[in-house]
């Protein structure tokens, strides 16, 4: 019996802020529920193909033993869904760099987390939205388990194991692309550099000949050097000790530097006396 | 002598130059407070030191003459100028207040005019008590009863304050002022020095005085005691009535008017006691083949002479003007040793003496400071020795004793200045040694930049337990009285009238001295504290004396040695050692062709050695002392029990770490030489605990049941079957492989990672082919199963920290930042290994650095802190009681090891000071002086715990995660509360030190003990054992399918548990087979939040009108408790209602 279909006699729960409040349970025996709040996805500088903003519903507190699968499976009573996105914290949709084999990919924080369900038609967002607070979604059924605990971790266990030849592969392909990007990379390099010959107007840069002499690389680091370098070229050429006043502020200086020093002092033996620190036993 | 002036000299000269400066930093710290109110903030908030903010105006004005020269000169002397004020303030914690002196006098006055009112009684016999009323018993144990002579109570003659507080030497805490009161002539009789008939009669004359004082209002609580533990020389303690009662205590001695003994009566060979008298038999000696009883004579020439010292004291010290402070500082340096008092110590008084005649003789100058006065006796105690060369304060050779008489009767001598008294007649020279060690001990770190020598010098409570390597107690004192008897000392007996333990005492040292020889550094022993009881109970027995306690310093090289090689079997000394072993003694043959005499003792593993001295001690006291083993409670390896690893043979690890680091040494001998390999390997790196002996429970090799196992499909690994208890748990060991730096390494941090894989498979497939190793590699390491133990490959590239640094910002500019992925990837592969390698080599140094390590960090197992405090950081810690054990000596046995480490957790002031680990010793006092200053820079930006070794000077990285300010705060309470059980430690239970409390935790989580793999490193045994799928047997080398690899359900849960949960609550488990999980909420978590999208964490939602609050879900946290954990969660229980919102 699924319990969007039959209309009960309590309503939806909605609270301010606009969210509607479900209850979700692990198993059908389950004493106590999570209280997961929903709300259609509704960021207007946002436009992306992958969260269109009819269709996409955003899902808070969502709790660790629910993947993308089962939420998948959860949520299809409201409506055939199209993706399922979970992320540690809500936010804008961010491209993964190249797509990296399954043994690459870094361990995920199993915790609670947020999710944005892409349903195929707007009208199931609704659905999900009307849903009654008192009829709970059920996590794991007899139809389809959910593992958790040593279940869940023997499987892990087995899951890990890289075939030797497998992850050589997986090793060689991305290789192979990353030489092929690198190459692009170098190739596009070149050109600009060839571009840069000569500008719009005609004019042509000339240099020192391109072997002798090497560029100043380009970083943050050397930069500093650089001007560390030149600010020390500056003192090496300035008279200290040349002028009255400039003598004077030394020896100002130095008095001032003793003057803290001593207050140091006096500090520590006074918070040591306040702590009592001075009685033996 | 004038060599030694010379040196005395130019050690002293520089420090006579920091006199005057001195004086002017304290008129300068005096006028402090003016100098406040002038407006500036007090830099002292909340016990937080901070970075010294003057403003511009305060520390650019002009300066005047007066201060300028201040402050050169104390910046001159900097460091000895802090020492100076350090001691100054210290003095003026010990002094007495004006208003304690006031309430001392008119006490001793009113005390005074009591006593002239004693009424006078009428002759009567010496062993006629009747008259005594009111229940007032006499301190003073009669035996033997027979006593002739008469007395008579009378008024005394005189009464007059002597000993320290007269002097102005009387300090803090304990304050006791001295009165002698002198008993008329015609009380005594001139001869009545022999057979205790003086003693006697001063100590019913004392009851008289007690029995006149008790009906005295003006007098509180009354009790006898002895003068330094001496029963033959009873005082009165007298309190002051009302709220005073405990500032001070008057002692009263009762003594002959002066002049009325001859001194030379008491001549140390002279008999005083005649031993027919004493037996009760008839069969009567001539007199001069009686044994002299030379502590007898000394009990009551002690009586004649205090008011001579007294004036002889005031004229040294009316000379030099530091001369009361330099008593008070020896006073507490004497204090902290647990050296100033009881039987034979070396009291306060001792210590005056000294100094006098330190000055008389021109060791030390009357223009000196109290901290010199200090360092200049501890030097003359380090370097004399009063057990050979006795010094005597007397002027000229007169008709006193020689320095050698003296030395035939006593241990220790130190004459005073009549010439007939030695004032250290109780001491024993094992005390005496114990005061040398200490004194050279002192300087050595005194002058260590790198110490704060003041606090290791004067504030640190040096109780023996924590100072001795091994302690042990004699419990049943009485069969003192059998070993007296066994060692034939009647004469002895006689002349300490009694008190058998004081008789056996100086043998019992010598007969161990001379069994332990070489493996101990120092034999210490407890000095007996003066009993104090109610003038209505009689005087305490003997046998009523607390225990003995003896400590052991050991030889670490020499101690745990099984053999004792003897002399050769036909040298004259072999009789001689013989009689001392007894029929342990037997006649054995060496490989270098010798045949001697020579004792072996049973010990196998290390544990076992290191209690050898335990075996020799009981056999030796056995065998000669008629003392039985069950009188000795030994307390040498007390917590053993909870690191032990074998079953079958008794070990604490010490023997397996060995192995694992064996095999280690092997497979990098291995790895070294493999070939083909597109780049070479340039170091191979431990990164475990286990490689450096500080792990716990050391991986054993194993040999596993495969049929217990499921199969891995295609590798045909072993995996863990769902329904069977979890299997043996295997640790990988980490091992760090650094390959050579390459152009062919990409630049780029993905590719980095995918070419660490491609290496892990290569390095497995070559260590399969060659040596036949069962390999797993996997993108992050590679796992190699080999003679029972699995060693976890991770490959390295050095400059891979420095790429995940770099970035490229939207202009194009290289930029570097650091970031949490470089600093742990840093931390893995190189600070680790680092670390490990370099405390593998405090190990070599200090065979029992591994065994305190794994025992503290056992402990903090078993007080699930293990996860704030990190295996890493526990090393540490105690790697810092090693590297600086000032006050004390490196630890010497386990056991005085975890002592020093719950000390220093308990009492280190985290918040004020950072802790400097000086591995390798590579920082020097500058070193440590910039730490300190950027530390309080800095602080409130730095961890709670800072640790500087000489890598990591500012960010102290090991502690940088862990622990946290609120764990910080719960640990705290807890282990405040943990110094106390230490006490017990020597009586029953050793276990309750390892017990943690459940109490303060919100939540318990169960588990259940077949899934919990380490099950049987539980602190309590558990009940039922689980068959994990291990066999008994021979492991074999190479082969065999993989086995199931770092599977332990439990950290599994726990990583859960605090991904998910980790906001609101902290999780605790003893990692070494705990069965609960102990769980506290955070408070903060628990008020109610407004509703936000980034905050709706487990919570549900509350909604009071227009407004949306959020609070944790409990119910639903506790089920999801159970939900996550399923299969190894037997029960949740909620204990507190805190969470109720």
């Amino acid at each position: 019996m699924a319990p969007s279909k039959t209309k009960h006699v309590n309503q939806a729960c909605v609270i301010p802020g606009g969210f509607t409040v479900l209850s979700l349970q692990f198993s059908t025996d389950s004493v106590a529920q999570h209280k997961i709040c929903v709300k259609e996805h509704r960021v207007r500088a946002e436009k992306t193909t992958q969260r269109p903003l009819d269709r996409t519903l955003f899902v808070l507190n969502i709790p660790p033993y629910c993947s993308e699968g089962v939420i998948k499976e959860l949520f299809s009573q409201f409506g055939p869904v199209q993706s399922v996105e979970l992320r540690e914290k809500p936010g804008s949709f961010e491209h993964s760099g190249p797509k990296l084999a399954k043994y690459f990919t870094p361990a995920q924080k199993q915790g609670f987390r947020v999710g944005y369900i892409v349903f195929q038609k707007a009208i199931s967002i609704t659905a999900v939205k009307s849903h009654p607070h008192d009829v709970p979604l059920v996590v794991s059924t007899e139809q389809r388990p959910v593992w958790t605990g040593l279940q869940k971790w023997i499987h892990q266990y087995k899951q890990s194991f890289a075939q030797p030849d497998k992850l050589q592969e997986a090793v060689d392909t991305f290789m192979q692309d990353y030489d092929k990007r690198k190459e692009e990379e170098a190739e596009r390099q070149k050109e600009q550099a060839e571009e840069q010959l000569e500008d719009e107007e005609g004019w042509v840069k000339v240099t020192r000949g391109k072997s002798g002499t090497k560029t100043r690389p380009h970083s943050e680091v050397s930069n500093q050097k650089a001007l560390q370098k030149e600010s020390r070229k500056r003192k090496r050429k300035e008279l200290m000790n040349f002028y009255t006043w400039q003598h004077r502020n030394t020896q100002k200086e130095h008095i001032a530097e003793l003057r803290k020093k001593f207050e140091e002092d006096k500090q520590r033996i006074a918070l040591l006396r306040a702590q009592r620190k001075f009685r033996p036993y | 002598h004038l060599l030694e002036g010379e040196r005395f000299s130019t050690q002293v000269g520089p420090l006579f130059l920091c006199i005057l400066p001195c004086m002017r930093m304290q008129r300068i710290l005096n006028e402090g407070p003016t100098r406040a109110k002038r407006g500036k903030p007090e830099v002292v908030q909340n016990g937080l030191l901070r970075p010294v903010t003057l403003s511009r105006g305060d520390l650019y004005k002009p300066p005047t003459a007066d201060e300028l020269n201040q402050l050169k000169e104390a910046e001159s002397l900097f460091h000895c100028s802090l020492l100076k004020m350090q001691m100054e303030e210290l003095l003026k914690e010990v002094s007495l207040s004006e208003r304690r002196k006031q309430l001392i006098d008119s006490f001793v006055q009113s005390v005074t005019e009591q006593l002239q009112t004693v009424p006078q009684t009428s002759d009567m016999e010496l062993s006629d008590l009747s008259w005594l009323s009111g229940g007032v018993k006499v301190p003073f144990v009669l035996v033997p009863k027979a006593a002739k002579g008469k007395f008579h109570m009378a008024p005394p003659i005189s009464v007059t304050i002597i000993g320290s507080y007269p002097l102005g030497t009387c300090t803090k805490p304990g304050i006791s002022v001295d009165l002698a009161v002198a008993i008329p002539a015609d009380v005594l009789h001139p001869k009545d020095a022999l057979n205790q008939r003086y003693p006697r009669k001063r100590a019913i004359y004392l009851a008289g005085l007690a029995q006149h004082l008790a009906a005295s209002p003006a007098i509180g609580a009354m009790r006898y005691s002895c003068l330094h533990g001496n029963r033959l020389r009873p005082i009165l303690l007298l309190s002051p009535p009302g709220k005073d009662s405990s500032s001070f205590t008057l002692r009263l001695h009762a003594c002959p008017p002066p002049g009325f003994f001859k001194p030379s009566r008491f001549h140390p060979q002279r008999n005083n006691i005649r031993t027919d008298w004493y037996t009760g038999l008839g069969s009567s000696q001539p007199a001069t083949s009686e044994p002299p009883t030379p502590h007898y004579n000394s009990s009551v020439l002690g009586d004649m002479l205090p008011s001579a010292h007294l004036q002889f004291l005031t004229a040294v010290s009316s000379q030099c003007a530091a001369f009361a402070e330099g008593v008070a500082l020896l006073k507490v340096w004497l204090r902290q040793r647990e050296l100033d008092q009881g039987v034979g110590c070396f009291s306060g008084f001792l210590g005056s003496m000294l100094l006098a005649y330190l000055l008389s003789c021109h060791r030390v100058s009357n223009t000196m400071t109290a901290y010199q006065l200090l360092r200049n006796s501890l030097h003359f105690l380090a370097f004399n020795d009063l057990t050979e060369n006795g010094i005597t304060l007397a002027k000229g050779p007169d008709s006193t004793p020689s320095l050698a008489e003296f030395h035939t009767a006593f241990q220790v001598v130190f004459v005073d200045p009549s010439g007939h008294l030695n004032m250290c007649a109780d001491m024993t020279a094992c005390t005496y040694k114990q005061v040398q060690h200490e004194a050279s001990l002192s300087l050595q770190f005194w002058d260590d930049p790198t110490v704060d020598g003041f606090h290791a010098l004067l504030m640190t409570p040096k109780p023996m337990i924590r100072t001795s390597d091994h302690v042990f107690q004699l419990c049943e004192l009485v069969k003192l009285q059998c070993c007296c008897k066994k060692l034939n000392l009647l004469s002895e007996l006689m002349d300490h009238s009694g008190n058998y333990v004081l008789t056996a005492l100086p043998f019992i040292l010598s007969l161990l001295q001379r069994g332990l020889g070489q493996r101990v550094r120092l034999l210490t022993h407890s000095l007996t504290p003066d009993p104090e009881v109610s003038i209505l109970l009689d005087a305490p027995k003997h046998n009523t004396q607390p225990p003995l306690s003896f400590g052991l310093l050991l030889n670490p090289e020499q101690a745990a040695s099984v053999l004792e090689r003897g002399p050769p079997a036909d040298s004259p000394k072999a009789e001689e050692f013989r009689q001392l072993w007894g029929s342990r003694s037997e006649l054995r043959r060496f490989q270098d062709g010798d045949i001697t005499e020579a004792v072996v003792w049973e010990g196998e593993t290390t544990c076992q050695k290191r209690l050898v001295p335990r075996q020799l001690i009981t056999h030796l006291l056995q065998l000669h002392a008629d003392i039985p083993e069950s009188c000795v409670r030994y307390i040498g390896g007390m917590l053993d029990d909870v690191i032990k690893v074998g079953r079958e043979v008794c070990s604490t690890g010490e023997e397996e770490s060995l192995k694992v680091v064996q095999s280690y040494d092997d497979l990098s001998r291995k790895l070294w030489t493999l070939e083909g390999l597109p780049l070479s390997i340039t170091s191979v790196q431990g990164a475990h605990p286990a490689l450096r002996y500080t792990q716990v429970f050391p991986p054993v090799p194993l040999k596993l049941d495969y049929s217990f196992f499921d199969r891995e499909k295609l590798s045909r690994s072993l995996v863990p079957h769902e329904v069977k208890p979890c299997p043996v748990y295997i640790t990988p060991i980490q091992v760090i492989c650094h390959m050579e730096g390459s152009g062919k390494w990409p630049h780029d941090r993905v590719a980095i990672r995918h070419i660490k894989a491609a290496f892990h498979i290569s390095l497995g497939e070559l260590l399969t082919q060659h040596h036949h190793y069962t390999c797993q590699p996997s993108p992050t390491h590679l796992d190699v199963w080999k003679d029972g133990l699995v060693f976890r490959i991770q490959v390295a590239y050095h400059r891979e920290p420095q790429v995940l640094r770099e970035s490229v910002s939207p202009e194009g500019l290289l930029i570097v930042r650091d970031n949490a992925e470089a600093q742990a990837l840093e931390m893995a592969t190189m600070q680790r290994p680092l670390l490990t390698s370099t405390l593998h080599g405090l190990q070599q140094l200090h065979p029992c650095f591994g065994a305190v390590c794994r025992l503290a960090k056992r402990w903090l197992g078993a007080q699930l802190f293990s996860d704030d405090i990190t295996e890493d950081t526990a090393d540490l810690l105690v790697a810092s009681l090693f590297l600086q054990p000032a006050p004390f000596t490196p630890p010497g046995s386990p056991q005085v090891g975890f002592l020093r480490f719950l000390h220093l957790l308990s009492s280190f002031d985290w918040r004020n000071n950072p802790l400097v680990v000086n591995l390798n010793s590579q920082l020097t006092g500058e070193h440590t002086h910039n730490i300190k200053n950027d530390f309080i820079a800095s602080r409130e930006s730095l961890p709670v715990m800072f640790m500087a070794t000489p890598n990591d000077k500012k960010v102290s990285i090991w502690t940088k995660q862990a622990p946290t300010v609120q764990v910080r705060t719960h640990t705290c309470s807890t282990f405040t509360s943990m110094s106390h059980p230490i006490s017990y430690l020597c009586s029953t239970l050793y276990t309750v030190v390892m017990r943690p409390p459940l109490d303060p935790y919100d939540v318990l989580i169960h588990l259940s003990p077949k899934q919990v793999p380490l099950l049987s490193q539980a602190v309590d045994p558990p009940h039922a054992t689980f068959s994990r799928g291990i066999l008994a047997g021979r492991v074999a080398n190479t082969g065999g399918a993989l086995p199931v690899i770092d599977f332990n359900p439990v950290t599994h849960y726990l990583a859960e548990l605090r991904d998910a949960f980790g906001d609101l609550a902290l999780f605790f488990y003893d990692p070494y087979g705990g069965t609960v999980i102990a769980v506290l909420w955070k408070p903060k978590a628990f008020t109610p939040l407004p509703f936000k999208t980034s905050q709706m964490v487990a919570r549900r939602v509350e909604v009071s009108g227009e407004e949306a609050h959020t609070v944790p879900n409990v119910e639903a946290i506790l089920e999801d408790f159970r939900v996550m954990g399923q299969g190894l969660v037997k029960s949740v229980e909620p204990r507190t209602e805190r969470w109720v919102v």
